[in-house]
């Protein structure tokens, strides 16, 4: 399954907007196989900062381990973000 | 009538009449003088400092002066609704308002860096003042593209305070600091998170970048290649937060 960030939009800051993101995003994620592959794209998110990060991808790895991958992470504040959160992500 | 002219049209003030109107010392005002940032005109046979009334009055406008004296004052003044913003939806606003104008101007480094610290140092305010503001809620936000800078204020209860709940031995503004900017420990117990502070120095040591931030007594300068916490004793307590983020050396 692939999860299309900007679609929850393009300047991804918050907290209460990655809980949100989170949240609103369960009904997908609970038809999804655990093992089943969940890659990430952020192609087009302009910002983003590790307060909605931990908020999403954190409890997203969590849940599905190594299978995550990240795609289109080179805009420079996703690269700044995931490299100072907890959790190593394939990319 | 001559007089009444001079006083009128170029009233000068002395360096302590200065010194009450911005809250700062004599001494930090001969500092600025000798550093360009706010000149005297020196007159008398002992060379005393004057300034300009409308020097004075165009300095007070500035956005990082409007925003100190907001978070420093016991009685502050009502900010104009285009720099104040009350809730976290607001700031959102502003903050894709900042991204925007930075698009026009700037390259993506820029702009997606910029935002991002803002970002975090706005969003924190909130994170860790919902439903315990001190007195007003919100947050100071203004930026100037010209001047290549953004400012954050808040009159919340500052690091100290919210680091103490999980950090009692921190038993100063200073070592609060310090905390915030290079450990990942959250002042949300029992949110085992924290980081943000550290994504802001990580950065503005990387990108040509500075950051001033004041919280209590205590105030940080960082900038590219820093690789020590530079934390000073401030003159001025301010009890919630304030940050300038300049970014003039890219563009």
């Amino acid at each position: 399954m692939k999860i299309e960030l900007k679609k929850f939009g393009t300047i991804l800051v918050s907290r209460p907007a990655g809980k949100e993101a989170w949240l609103a995003f369960q009904p997908v994620l609970k038809e999804t196989q655990p093992v089943e592959k969940i890659i990430v794209d952020f192609a087009e998110v302009v910002v983003l900062t590790p307060s909605w990060a931990d908020e999403f991808l954190t409890p997203l790895k969590n849940k599905f381990k190594n299978n995550v991958e990240l795609i289109n992470t080179d805009n420079p504040s996703v690269k700044a973000t995931l490299s100072i959160l907890a959790q190593p992500f394939k990319m | 009538m001559h007089r009444f002219i001079y006083e009128t049209m170029n009233k000068l003030l002395s360096i302590g009449q200065v010194a009450k109107l911005l809250g700062v010392s004599i001494d930090t005002l001969r500092r600025w003088d000798l550093a360009g940032r706010l000149r005297s005109i020196r007159s008398g046979p002992r060379g005393h400092r004057f300034y300009n009334q409308s020097d004075i009055d165009q300095y007070l406008k500035e956005i990082e002066i409007v925003a100190l004296n907001w978070a420093k004052s016991i009685n502050p003044i009502t900010l104009n609704p285009d720099v104040y913003y009350q809730t976290r939806d607001v700031f959102q606003v502003r903050l894709e308002k900042l991204q925007s104008e930075l698009s026009k101007i700037a390259p993506i480094e820029v702009v997606s860096l910029i935002t991002a610290v803002a970002g975090e140092i706005g969003n924190n305010s909130f994170d860790h003042n919902l439903g315990s503001w001190p007195d007003i809620p919100g947050v100071f936000f203004s930026y100037s593209v010209r001047d290549r800078k953004v400012v954050l204020a808040d009159r919340g209860q500052g690091i100290l305070t919210t680091l103490k709940r999980v950090l009692p031995e921190l038993v100063n503004f200073s070592e609060a600091l310090k905390t915030a900017f290079s450990e990942t420990i959250s002042g949300r117990y029992p949110e085992a998170r924290g980081n943000g502070l550290k994504f802001v120095r990580s950065i503005i040591v990387k990108n040509p970048f500075s950051l001033f931030f004041q919280t209590g007594d205590a105030q940080l300068s960082l900038k590219k290649d820093d690789v020590e916490l530079n934390i000073q004793q401030a003159e001025n307590i301010i009890k919630g937060c304030f940050a300038v983020i300049s970014f003039e050396e890219l563009l």
